[in-house]
């Protein structure tokens, strides 16, 4: 996993360990603003585009769902 | 084999349930007929503390009928002695339970049945009430539970009550009704609302049984009647068998002021208006010549000690 | 003729259940879909009769534009896989374009049906005050249509099917009668949960085979929702009927109890019709999502929407508020926002304005009104507040070496939210917004306990035998609620005791409903207070 990611989550949402974390939104650690703030970061650091339907909890849940996420998207580019 | 368990497991269950419903229903059920001990409309439920089989004529309905029909009036003419357990806006689910409860103890030889009553709907769910309540009084003494107190656990049922004025409410409020001309002449029949003619058929199985003679009678009212209704009554009455009278169309014999007989703008009669509809009535039965003239026997003593209290307290 | 409007009566609980779970047991799968199928539309014709047509044609027209959104797809997609990769994304995009007319004109005759059967009284009668305050003579006649019960929730699932067809969350259905089950299941039709495809269309087209335990636990959850409708909601009704209808004689103490009063009927309504629909679910095995998580243990008002009704808020957020913060110009405003304000004000000005519309829609979703929208845009404005005010709170909790996650700071924030949301309640439930301010105002500025002190309390609708029991029954539900905050499933627990200790529980539901239930003399039955929505 990409270590600039728990960086930007970082930057976002401090208190949280993302590497073990695995219920990000389900546990409310981050509102949908925060998930709005990430988006529009990860858009811009990986050079994709996230469309409406990706926003579901698996995929934002774990620092890793999010990593596997961007993956997909870069490939689908 | 799992079918079989679980059947009989089910089948407990209900009889456990049963047996429940049957102890909680002692307690709660009212041990006296008055308001005191739990007792819902004690007006009608007076009847319980008459003596056994001294009630010659059964008048059941909603208020129309305590409105209309002065028993105490019947029994100073007469010397019949008839009770009214009309409740206001009763439903026929309630004429039903009455009609029950008087062949309990009562042996009229006659039941009456004000119609107004007829065309008021009985929900669903009241229906079931009603009918649970018949064999688990705790479904229509529920919510006793306000004011259970130690005796209400002994179980034992004392009716002690009576009631002067034989279920008949009196008012000699006027207010005038402008709206005279109800009875238009029509052949619409108004739709009587499902399940109700079951049990106008159910309460003359019983009078049936009972060898007692259903009559369906409709007082005088301008704002709940019109030709429509009758027709359905009358159609009804046919269909049963039973005689039917209804004073709306008998205004020569009747002779309602409807300046002066009406307590609210027609919808229900005041004493005045009582007084002549009991009057034909008292005719009517006489003419039936099913019953006898009871003033002067001992056991009806009550009746006249009634009277006295009612002419002081009505002025009629 | 059979004739309905409450999950709660006979008819439903001692006729259309039974019989459908009856035929269910016994028939063999392909006629099971078929019975629910058959259940569900003898069920609406009772609710509604002859607006059943608006169902048929709301799920005809779902079913046609689903296929047509996919074939649009499928044949884009062959396109895209053929052309060069250079060109994909420009294709990609104007095939798009393309279904996004479709998509829009599919929704847009779903939701104008909603709009003008449900707004255009609320609508009319606005234009001509508005009229009449310009000094135009010119007035409309207001109509009067009449709505089928159930068209808010059906809707807004027929609109989440679309939705799901076009961003290929679900393959189209093809098939007519799976999509009408889907749209229609009865239990569900009235009041909720509004389900999505995904969620429940497979199951119930699947009809599982019947199963004792599942039977035993849905008829368990019925009858706790019976209980909580008919023990605490209905006797509260005659008490929150006479104040709010007669407001202006009480002081701010009736309206406060009245305001707590109603936002407790409200919830022992809706969540007690939710037990009753999601229990006969069960009972055919099929599970609906939840639609309340214990409210009243929420920490904050946005916690709050994510517990009650949330499958409501959960459709508002998927379909209104991420499509809008995430369309194009809005993530634009985002990306510059965040540069300048940071992480936590950066997205506020976008997600505030995409907020905004999930609450106005909220409000007006529950009926057309300004008091609803008035409520919608409290709960926007508290939402927001909690938003902007956040890093200011953690900065004075941290100075004040105050643990947020210490139990009484957060009893603290549940009594708050509480309040906040009895608050919202009595605007709701007011009549009219001049109504609601007028008792705001008498709750802040009249609040005697004079009416306690000489007793009239008790003769407003609710002796102190009610209250009793409604008090009794408000903490044995807390102390449910607690167990099931830390994770105890209360009726497994049960269902592995032994058979005596299930009955003794049974008998015990049974007997506090018919014992303490507001039915019979004295009571009027209720209408449910959420089909009206």
């Amino acid at each position: 996993m990409d270590n600039r990611l728990i960086e930007i989550l970082e930057e976002i949402q401090p208190e949280v360990d993302y590497e073990t974390c695995n219920d990000l939104v389900d546990g409310h650690y981050l509102n949908s603003l925060a998930i709005l703030s990430l988006i529009a970061e990860l858009e811009e650091e990986y050079d994709i585009t996230i469309p409406t339907v990706e926003i579901v909890p698996d995929n934002f849940n774990s620092a890793e769902g999010i990593w596997n996420m961007i993956q997909r998207l870069q490939e689908e580019e | 084999m799992i079918y079989v368990k679980r059947g009989i497991g089910i089948l407990t269950f209900l009889l456990g349930l049963t047996g429940l419903l049957l102890v909680t229903s002692s307690v709660f059920v009212p041990k006296n007929n008055t308001e005191e001990s739990g007792m819902e409309e004690v007006s009608a439920n007076g009847i319980l503390g008459e003596k056994e089989n001294t009630i010659d004529v059964l008048i059941v309905g909603d208020s129309e009928s305590y409105a209309s029909i002065s028993p105490m009036q019947l029994w100073r003419d007469a010397g019949y002695t008839a009770y009214v357990t009309g409740t206001s806006a009763q439903t026929l689910d309630y004429s039903l339970q009455m009609v029950k409860r008087a062949f309990l103890t009562q042996a009229p030889k006659m039941v009456i049945l004000e119609t107004n009553a007829v065309y008021r709907d009985v929900s669903g769910e009241k229906a079931m009430i009603s009918r649970l309540g018949e064999y688990f009084s705790i479904f229509q003494y529920h919510n006793r539970w306000k004011h259970i107190r130690w005796d209400d656990f002994k179980g034992d049922v004392n009716y002690t009550w009576t009631n002067d004025f034989k279920g008949y409410r009196h008012s000699k409020a006027v207010k005038s009704c402008e709206k005279k001309d109800y009875m238009k002449e029509t052949s619409e029949i108004a739709d009587i609302p499902e399940g109700n003619m079951e049990y106008v058929k159910e309460i003359k199985n019983l009078c049936d049984e009972h060898g007692a003679k259903l009559l369906l009678l409709r007082t005088p009212s301008t704002l709940n009647w019109n030709y429509a209704k009758h027709n359905g009554v009358k159609k009804m009455a046919e269909e049963l068998g039973c005689e039917q009278i209804d004073m709306n169309l008998m205004d020569e014999e009747v002779q309602i002021d409807w300046e002066k007989d009406t307590r609210d703008k027609g919808d229900h009669l005041n004493d005045y208006g009582a007084e002549k509809v009991t009057r034909v009535l008292t005719e009517y039965l006489k003419e039936t010549g099913l019953f006898q003239d009871h003033r002067k026997d001992s056991v009806y003593a009550q009746w006249n000690e009634s009277l006295k209290r009612y002419t002081n307290v009505t002025g009629l | 003729m059979l004739s309905l409007s409450s999950y709660f009566s006979v008819t439903y609980l001692a006729l259309i259940l039974p019989v459908t779970v009856v035929l269910y047991a016994v028939l063999p799968q392909r006629f099971r879909r078929l019975v629910l199928l058959a259940a569900s539309y003898i069920f609406f014709w009772a609710v509604s009769e002859k607006l059943l047509v608006f169902l048929l044609a709301a799920t005809c027209s779902i079913h046609y534009f689903g296929l047509w959104l996919a074939d649009m797809q499928r044949e884009s997609d062959a396109c895209i896989a053929a052309a060069p990769k250079e060109q994909r994304k420009e294709l990609r995009r104007q095939a798009l374009r393309k279904q996004r007319v479709v998509l829009a004109f599919a929704i847009g005759s779903q939701l104008g049906t909603l709009l003008v059967l449900k707004y255009t009284p609320f609508f009319t009668s606005n234009i001509n005050s508005l009229l009449q305050f310009a000094g135009s003579s010119v007035q409309f006649e207001i109509p009067a249509f009449v709505m089928p019960i159930g068209i808010s929730f059906y809707t807004m699932q027929a609109m989440s099917y679309l939705f799901d067809v076009y961003r290929k969350i679900i393959p189209a259905d093809r098939n007519l009668f799976r999509l009408a089950l889907f749209m229609s299941f009865f239990p569900q039709i009235m009041e909720g949960p509004i389900c999505r495809y995904s969620e429940t269309a497979e199951q119930l087209w699947e009809a599982p085979k019947m199963q004792y335990q599942n039977f035993l636990s849905g008829i368990q959850r019925i009858f706790y929702g019976v209980m909580k409708k008919l023990v605490v909601a209905d006797r509260l009704n005659l008490f929150i009927k006479n104040i709010f209808s007669g407001y202006e004689n009480y002081d701010g103490f009736v309206i406060a109890v009245a305001a707590v009063c109603y936002t407790l009927q409200l919830y022992m309504d809706f969540s007690g019709t939710m037990d009753l629909v999601i229990g006969s679910g069960e009972i055919f095995g099929i599970t609906m999502p939840e639609n309340f998580k214990r409210p009243f243990f929420s920490a904050s008002i946005s916690e709050f929407w994510k517990r009650w009704h949330i499958t409501l808020g959960a459709w508002f957020k998927d379909y209104i508020f991420y499509p809008m913060s995430m369309s194009k110009p809005l993530k634009k405003l985002t990306v510059k926002a965040r540069k300048k304000l940071g992480n936590h004000f950066g997205p506020l000005i976008a997600g505030t304005i995409a907020l905004f519309c999930v609450w106005l829609s909220n409000g007006l979703w529950h009926g057309a009104g300004w008091h609803y929208i008035f409520f919608g845009m409290y709960h926007f404005a508290l939402i927001l507040c909690g938003s902007i005010f956040e890093p200011f709170a953690l900065k004075i909790t941290g100075k004040l070496h105050i643990s947020r996650s210490s139990r009484p700071y957060r009893c603290m924030q549940i009594i708050r939210t509480g309040i906040l949301v009895c608050i919202g309640e009595l605007f709701f439930r007011a009549h009219g917004l001049r109504a609601g301010l007028v008792m705001f105002k008498k709750m802040v500025t009249d609040f005697r306990l004079t009416t306690v002190w000489d007793q009239s309390f008790f003769t407003l609708g609710m002796d102190r035998h009610d209250f009793l029991i409604t008090a009794v029954f408000v903490v044995f539900l807390f102390i449910i609620g607690i167990y099931q905050e830390k994770g105890v499933v209360l009726r497994q627990c049960l269902a592995r005791r032994n058979v005596c200790v299930q009955y003794l529980c049974f008998y015990a539901l049974i007997m506090f409903v018919v014992i303490f239930g507001a039915y019979g003399r004295g009571y009027v039955p209720v209408d449910p207070m959420y089909a009206g929505f």
